[in-house]
């Protein structure tokens, strides 16, 4: 039934004083309406002859915006009259162009086009939920509608994040620049590989000339030096409780997610090769570095999804992990929280494993709510009694720093908008230091 | 049309629990009112039961105490289980006529239990508002009470002229009351649960059958009221009604219905059982169901009215279906930053640990003193406070005191403390900006 139906039905009832026979004529307008009610449910296009598909885009930066286009293809020989909602999950932001109140028309045969634009608000797989198609008849008195019919097209579209430390990379990518040029001038040094040997030309460091090379041929030859490449470089995303936390406006989880991005897009470009792996109590993602072309847009893409879960971290597992995969020596970017808790029953058993084969480095945000709680005099008790409890958490946070540093381990606690490019020049650092 | 249903969705009642403990009490609170309601009703005697204030019956509704105690004082009682024969046996002689279920008499005959010979009296049990028209009546039912209560006969502050419920004394007659106009000559008595009306024919009216039922007799003084309202010298006729009576039928159909009808019985008074004739044709044209509010508007009306409420049910049919269900997402956790440092914060406070909270403030300025002022982290605390006092110029007691000293007493000392150690440490971080305030 639709508003016309009773619309119909009730417009009739005022014709009911004019009637000989009232009842009668209630009983007649009533039979007429549901009569025609029926005729045109049957003359509505059946739902089975429909079909839907999409098309459009599959992955979208978060705060961009995707269309994603639903073709409603009519294969029935009756023109469709239909309403339709595309329903997507709250998050995925959608706006379709074709609000659901309007009635579509489509010829036999024909295909409708409704294209949604989306804007997700939150990162990772937004899918869509649910299609409704609400077959009218000619009179839309009647419509023909069922969940799942026609079956819902499955679209996922991933938005992915938003990697806002990207502004950083010209910056360090010079940075990188400036320490190959010095290397290079520089000759023969830490953190840097041998690289070929060529002939001596004028102004060459006689130090360079390799003299038993020189004494095999009939020139003088020098031994060219590069800095190091191909090293290994692994990035640990935790996402278990700690990375849940809240700080500034972004999940913790967000915040080292771009940091990483940003040190994937740095030692790519510097020729190391980069593996991602992200877990909390089991595996999350793991992205390993051979491919190197597409390898920033594969590692985006696999931590799109990643979302922090509620539980204890798994350090046991992640060093497990890590040792399996890396024979060689690389460092170990772990990004997670410097938490006395976590880390201390966690990290630190398993960290001596760790440390003897991979150079570790721990990244962590640091909470700016510690430092306003401890920067300015206290107000109130309140304040004393907070200002107390921040002094002691600040104290813990110290001695974890001191035991991981006592393992050889360079912790970055930085505030979660520093933290991206104090990470990219800890590994720059160690880079020029050839400690890789 | 809709047609057909959906299929079954996933259960979207994601708060069960929630639901319960709402409807849990809700449901014992309606049974308990459903339960008290059928235990009343169940208890309330019915004037429809059969044996209800007969004098044959012995159950607990029964009157055959009554009886007996009648007979015991020398009145004879008569028993008739019909209006016409009732009134008959009551014509012959001033006498009581005794109707403990007025409203089981055909309305049309209700007229006629007020005529009756001089010197006779009416007593009519918990009469209905149509009872009390019927018979035209000075009265009206006021209030009515859940249970009987008992009550003297001038429980209100008026006197009782009435000398039988004197002699009773307290007595269970008060469950529906009766509001007398002013002006009328009816006394009241128990608060208006009994009411005579003098006349030709005196009638007394009775809000409760408590005092003549076998089970609440011997109560109060509930036999005493009873004997006195149906003793005396007179006879008593008992009308004992089984049931609603019968519309009396008869040969004699008289198109006219009404008053006509009613005056010529009314005068006539040996003729009664002659008149039955005249019911039929007035129950034909007034059946029991029918309402007058049918003839008040034309079948267009009703008929209008009928195709709304089918065009409404249309409309609620097409409000009811939606398109499509609402779409859950799960959302992601969420911790607040500092959580865990805040919630310490509010513990130490609710423990009142202010000893512990200073000496966690003493020592963090410590740690930051002690490497300004380039002393090893284990020197002494006189060695700690002279050289402190000695870059900032303070009194070497104070700041002893201040990195050394007691816990604080209370909130406002820990305060203080804690504002202290921020201004001292600051003053050694930044001398420039320190030395200005001072």
């Amino acid at each position: 039934m639709t508003r016309r139906a009773a619309l119909l039905l009730g417009l009739g009832a005022a014709t009911l004083p004019a009637w000989p026979a009232p009842f009668l004529g209630v009983a007649l307008m009533t039979g007429v309406v549901l009569l025609l009610v029926a005729l045109d449910w049957a003359l509505a296009v059946p739902l089975h002859a429909l079909t839907a598909t999409r098309d459009g885009d599959r992955t979208v930066r978060l705060d961009g915006t995707a269309t994603v286009t639903l073709r409603l293809a009519n294969g029935s020989d009756r023109t469709l009259y239909a309403q339709v909602r595309d329903a997507w999950v709250p998050s995925a932001g959608a706006r379709p162009d074709v609000p659901p109140e309007r009635v579509l028309t489509v010829e036999p045969g024909g295909v409708a086009a409704l294209p949604v634009r989306l804007t997700p608000t939150r990162r990772g797989d937004r899918p869509a939920a649910a299609l409704t198609v609400r077959s009218l008849g000619p009179l839309r008195l009647a419509f023909r509608q069922r969940a799942g019919r026609p079956g819902t097209p499955a679209w996922t579209l991933r938005a992915l994040p938003r990697f806002d430390s990207r502004r950083h990379l010209p910056e360090k990518l010079s940075k990188l620049r400036i320490i190959d040029g010095v290397q290079v001038t520089r000759g023969r040094g830490q953190g840097t590989e041998f690289d070929t040997l060529r002939e001596y030309v004028i102004g060459d460091d006689v130090r360079s000339i390799d003299w038993r090379a020189s004494a095999r041929r009939a020139d003088v030859l020098v031994r060219t030096w590069r800095p190091e490449r191909d090293r290994r470089l692994v990035c640990v995303l935790d996402t278990g409780r700690t990375a849940a936390v809240r700080v500034g406006d972004e999940p913790r989880l967000d915040t080292a997610i771009d940091a990483a991005l940003l040190l994937t897009a740095l030692a790519a470009r510097a020729g190391d090769r980069v593996d991602l792996l992200a877990a909390d109590a089991t595996v999350r993602a793991t992205v390993t570095g051979s491919g190197r072309p597409a390898l920033l847009a594969r590692l985006v893409d696999a931590v799109a999804p990643l979302q922090p879960a509620l539980v204890e971290t798994d350090f046991e597992l992640i060093a497990g992990e890590v040792l399996r995969r890396e024979r060689q020596r690389s460092l170990v970017v772990l990004f997670t929280a410097l938490e006395p808790g976590a880390l201390g029953e966690g990290l630190l058993p398993v960290l001596p494993r760790l440390a003897a084969r991979h150079r570790v480095v721990l990244a962590a945000t640091h909470d700016p709510v510690l430092t306003g709680l401890t920067a300015g005099p206290p107000a109130t008790p309140d304040d004393a009694y907070a200002a107390a409890a921040a002094w002691r958490a600040l104290a813990e946070r110290e001695r974890v720093r001191a035991a991981l540093s006592r393992h050889g381990v360079t912790v970055v606690d930085a505030p979660a908008d520093r933290l991206a490019p104090a990470v990219a020049d800890t590994y720059l650092r160690l880079k020029s230091l050839g400690q890789l | 049309m809709t047609a057909v249903p959906a299929p079954p969705r996933p259960a979207a009642a994601a708060h069960p629990r929630r639901r319960h403990r709402l409807l849990i009490p809700l449901a014992v609170a309606v049974l308990l009112i459903v339960v008290t309601l059928v235990l009343h009703a169940v208890d309330q005697p019915d004037p429809d039961d059969p044996g209800f204030l007969s004098p044959v019956a012995t159950g607990a509704d029964g009157g055959s105490r009554l009886a007996a105690a009648l007979r015991g004082q020398g009145v004879p009682v008569r028993r008739e289980t019909d209006t016409e024969r009732a009134l008959a046996a009551a014509r012959t002689g001033p006498s009581t006529l005794f109707v403990p279920a007025p409203d089981l008499v055909q309305p049309a005959v209700l007229r006629d239990l007020g005529y009756l010979p001089p010197g006779s009296r009416l007593v009519l049990v918990d009469p209905s508002r149509r009872a009390v028209d019927g018979l035209d009546l000075p009265l009206l039912p006021a209030g009515r009470r859940w249970a009987t209560r008992v009550s003297t006969p001038d429980a209100d502050g008026r006197p009782c002229p009435l000398p039988e419920a004197g002699r009773a004394g307290a007595a269970a007659a008060e469950r529906q009351r009766y509001a007398v106009p002013a002006d009328s000559a009816a006394d009241r008595c128990y608060r208006g649960g009994l009411v005579r009306v003098p006349g030709r024919t005196e009638v007394v009216v009775i809000g409760a059958s408590d005092p003549f039922r076998n089970d609440r007799i011997d109560e109060w003084g509930n036999r005493d009221l009873a004997t006195g309202l149906l003793g005396g010298a007179r006879p008593v006729v008992w009308l004992d009604l089984p049931g609603p009576e019968p519309a009396p039928t008869g040969p004699s159909a008289s198109p006219t219905p009404g008053d006509g009808d009613r005056s010529g019985r009314g005068t006539g008074d040996g003729r009664d059982p002659g008149s039955d004739g005249r019911e039929p044709d007035r129950a034909g044209e007034r059946p029991p169901w029918d309402n007058p509010l049918w003839d008040a508007f034309p079948a267009w009306f009703w008929a209008l009215l009928a195709q709304l409420a089918l065009a409404g049910l249309l409309v609620l049919l097409w409000r009811a279906r939606r398109l499509g269900p609402p779409v859950p997402e799960p959302l992601p956790v969420t911790v607040r930053s500092a959580e865990t440092v805040l919630g310490r914060a509010r513990l130490y406070r609710r423990a009142g640990a202010r000893d512990s909270a200073a000496e966690t403030l003493r020592a963090a300025a410590r740690d930051r003193l002690l490497p300004r002022l380039n002393l090893p982290a284990d020197a002494a605390p006189a060695e700690v406070a002279a050289r402190v006092a000695a870059y900032t110029g303070d009194d070497p007691d104070r700041v002893a005191e201040l990195l050394h000293g007691a816990a604080p007493e209370n909130d406002q000392e820990l305060l203080a403390l804690a504002r202290d150690l921020d201004a001292l440490t600051r003053t050694v971080a930044h001398p420039t900006e320190g030395d200005d305030p001072r």
